[in-house]
């Protein structure tokens, strides 16, 4: 093994166990932590004012952010397309999630991803990287191997390991915001499939059982909390999408710290049964989450 | 004007040459994407050689109009351009005056350089491009490409390997501000042999000077030829000189025979060291007279008939060409490569593409990659589109804009997403969906027009379908593709690029507007 090896494993073990000690006891923090619903919908208003609804419904984001921590905010912005495709999370929400995210004493926020398309293109003409910096938040690159490092998935069952961004490997705080879009492959895109922008080799997950790596992905880390964006949804021709034309107006958008419950709730906002999607069903198998909606304590706001 | 202010010319082609040599640099350097593509434009239409092929093949005012300023500035002044604008020229000033510097002091002596080579080449060259192929100018000689190469396979890789260990740093604080930059070393072959051409380079010019300027030059040889006939030229002042020949030492063209008092004007790269040199302040420029001009008619005879007493090298060279590019295909082994949008035809590509590179430092995504033998031995160096590094990124067309030959000539990016340079070929055996029966859709996924799509295979699979008429040959679905090694998808060539028809563009039906408070769970 030479230095620069050593070195590198060395340095990316001890950030893994520290995300690790953090993880778990973020984890035992949330398991006390009583919310007052298990799944937040609403519907009607602006992508940012529907969450200053949302949030406050949840106890505003004191409940999840506490004074000093490092917080990710992990947007969609895996394309090179403009806000109003929607191929990307609204720049509007991901601002605004920030913002709340300061007022709760933040001591920095992030936003990254690892994009398909040319990285500097997608950041800046989602305008997410313009809306993200403007209220304060760090844009990361995160297209390059070298940001990421190895880490074991304990519960997976086709992914056993993967490479996560150091960024979200320091975090206190992880947030995740998906777009709710059409996907030729899994059918749709929404929190779990968004955590695959976290790692940095994700044709491994396409050439083993890309369901059952998106569901064991999940089982890693339980995300702070999930804001599923449906303000304009992708209908078809996903997840770049070719035109607006393949957009509806949707004006919903959904919160939980459950991320099976939230993906199956944007099934069916969505308008296709959950069950057709298969990585849902893998990851309620796996215990990830609740799918059963009707037990859960639901908020439903319209604006 | 006295003649103390003449001596000031040479401090003025110092800094002029140092500006543009920066300028040139921090084009081939930008690993970063700074330079607009249209400044950069701007600054490569002032190379003489990729100007002309500009000119004649894609036209533009603003071409021809600096090509105008060019030819002028030669009529009036001679080969000033040699040791202010082109970037090689003065990279050999560079190098001979760091060799002084190192205490190695080289005096130069008059060598009259062997002219009829350098008209010669300029010949064989245009010959090969109208036989499609720009080898003799851009692959071997051309200065501002192999300027290019020399930074690209030189100082390229340490600008990217020290900005991306700046960036490890950093990052270990926190501090993102630099970001890692891939090094690709796909194109290893062309950087070995620009690094051969800057040994040998320098090796000529710390032994003779502006040597290769006036042998093997093709921009050296058209500025040569109009220099011939320039309005004003230096000249010695027989009667002011005192024959101590400082001149002759200090002249990179060893054009000056200070025994016979005479300046070789169409040999004189315009660096203005003799005029600062010489303690007399015996050597200033001169208009012409009328006998003078009538002696530069005959020195441009006697340059036509070395030119066409060598027309013999011509021939063999019109013979030799296509068995080059026929030979150089089948020394590759490979099918031709897929050459970027904007390109036109392989041809058109081939015969255009003097291999500076410029297109393949600006591509955002690293698709082009400079190639090796991949065009055949004619096409040595000329970049390709490389899928195993990236995808061309349907929004962008930059290489077109960036592109000084005509090479790639520019186009909206409206125009481009309709521009066809390849068709993909799709097989199922070697497929996921078939070999493991898992669902994948990398493919589709990245398609930016939907070609690749998706339909309904076995037990709720899907399988990816093609429809060639959407495809742009953009290589998202080979490169995302996560098979390995042969990937059952992937793009070939179109040797004439075609055009693809738009997406279907249609209106998804707006919801029923819900009631308030209507939700699906």
């Amino acid at each position: 093994m030479d230095r620069r090896t050593f070195v590198k494993q060395t340095l990316g073990a001890s950030i893994a166990f520290g995300a690790f000690m953090k993880t778990g006891s973020l984890l035992s923090e949330l398991g006390n932590l009583q919310l007052p619903y298990d799944l937040v919908a609403i519907k009607g208003g602006e992508p940012d004012s529907m969450f200053d609804s949302g949030i406050a419904a949840l106890g505003g984001m004191k409940a999840f952010v506490k004074k000093g921590d490092k917080v990710v905010v992990k947007p969609n912005i895996g394309w090179d397309v403009s806000p109003e495709r929607a191929g990307n999370t609204n720049p509007k929400l991901v601002a605004r999630i920030i913002q709340h995210c300061f007022d709760a004493g933040a001591k920095d926020v992030s936003v990254v991803d690892h994009p398909c398309d040319q990285w500097q293109r997608c950041y800046s003409n989602s305008g997410i990287q313009k809306a993200a910096s403007d209220v304060g938040a760090k844009v990361i690159p995160g297209a390059s191997a070298s940001y990421y490092h190895n880490v074991s998935v304990p519960k997976g069952i086709s992914l056993k390991s993967t490479q996560e961004h150091e960024v979200i490997l320091d975090a206190d705080v992880f947030i995740n915001v998906p777009v709710l879009k059409n996907h030729s492959g899994p059918r749709l895109t929404m929190g779990m499939k968004n955590l695959m922008g976290n790692v940095w080799d994700r044709q491994y997950w396409h050439r083993t059982d890309l369901d059952q790596c998106i569901a064991d992905f999940s089982t890693y880390r339980k995300p702070t909390l999930n804001v599923l964006d449906a303000y304009y949804v992708m209908k078809r021709n996903g997840p770049r999408g070719i035109s607006t034309g393949d957009l509806v107006m949707m004006k919903s958008q959904l919160i939980s710290t459950d991320i099976v419950a939230l993906d199956v709730a944007g099934a069916k906002l969505f308008g296709i049964d959950p069950n057709e999607v298969r990585y849902i069903k893998v990851a309620e198998e796996m215990k990830v989450g609740r799918a059963d909606l009707e037990n859960l304590n639901i908020k439903r706001i319209s604006m | 004007m006295t003649r103390n202010t003449w001596k000031k010319i040479k401090d003025l082609r110092v800094i002029v040459s140092l500006i543009f040599l920066v300028l040139f640099t921090a084009l081939f350097l930008d690993a970063w994407h700074l330079v607009p593509p249209k400044l950069a434009a701007v600054l490569t239409s002032l190379q003489i050689v990729p100007s002309v092929l500009k000119a004649v093949i894609v036209g533009g005012t603003a071409t021809l109009f600096v090509l105008a300023f060019i030819v002028l500035m030669t009529l009036f002044l001679g080969r000033v351009y040699c040791s202010t604008i082109c970037p090689l020229g003065v990279l050999q000033d560079f190098l001979i005056r760091l060799a002084r510097k190192m205490n190695r002091r080289k005096r130069f002596r008059y060598n009259r350089a062997p002219q009829w080579l350098q008209y010669s080449v300029l010949a064989i060259a245009v010959i090969l491009v109208l036989f499609g192929t720009s080898m003799i100018i851009g692959d071997l000689l051309e200065p501002f490409s192999n300027y290019g190469r020399i930074v690209n396979a030189l100082a390229l890789p340490v600008i990217v390997l020290t900005n991306n260990a700046a960036a490890d740093i950093l990052a270990r604080f926190g501090i993102y501000f630099l970001y890692n930059i891939p090094l690709h070393l796909e194109g290893i072959g062309a950087l070995a042999l620009g690094l051969l051409f800057f040994v040998t380079l320098g090796y000529m010019s710390l032994t003779e000077g502006r040597l290769f300027c006036n042998t093997f030059c093709p921009a050296g040889a058209i500025l040569s030829l109009l220099s011939r006939i320039s309005v004003y030229r230096l000249v010695i002042a027989k009667d002011v000189c005192n024959d101590c020949g400082a001149c002759d030492k200090v002249c990179k063209a060893e054009c000056i025979d200070s025994e016979a008092k005479r300046i070789d004007f169409s040999a004189c790269v315009g660096c203005f060291n003799c005029v600062r040199s010489c303690p007399e302040e015996a050597i200033q420029y001169e208009r012409r007279r009328i006998p003078d001009v009538q002696i530069a008619g005959v020195g441009f005879d006697q340059g036509r008939r070395e030119f066409f007493r060598n027309v013999t090298v011509p021939t063999a060279a019109f013979l030799l060409a296509p068995g080059l590019v026929q030979g150089g295909s089948v020394l590759s082994g490979k099918a031709k490569p897929v050459t970027p949008p904007g390109s036109l035809s392989f041809r058109h590509f081939t015969s255009l593409c003097t291999a500076c590179h410029l297109c393949a430092t600006s591509c955002p995504t690293g698709v082009l990659q400079p190639s090796f033998l991949d065009f055949g031995l004619a096409g040595m160096f000329q970049p390709k589109m490389d899928y195993t590094v990236n995808y061309c990124n349907y929004d962008c067309a930059i290489c077109g804009d960036v592109c000084p030959t005509g090479a790639i000539v520019p186009l909206d990016v409206e125009t481009k997403k309709l521009v066809q340079i390849g068709k993909t070929t799709f097989k199922k055996d070697d497929c996921v969906v078939v070999s493991k029966k898992k669902e994948c859709a990398a493919c589709s996924e990245h398609c930016p027009t939907k070609a690749v799509h998706m339909v309904p295979y076995e037990n709720g699979l899907r399988l990816p379908e093609i429809d060639d008429k959407l495809c742009i040959g953009c290589g998202a679905c080979e490169h995302a593709c996560p098979v390995t090694p042969n990937k059952p998808i992937f793009v070939t060539a179109n040797e004439i690029h075609l055009k693809a028809e738009k997406p279907k563009v249609e209106k998804e039906k707006e919801p029923v507007p819900a009631t308030p408070g209507d939700f699906p769970f």
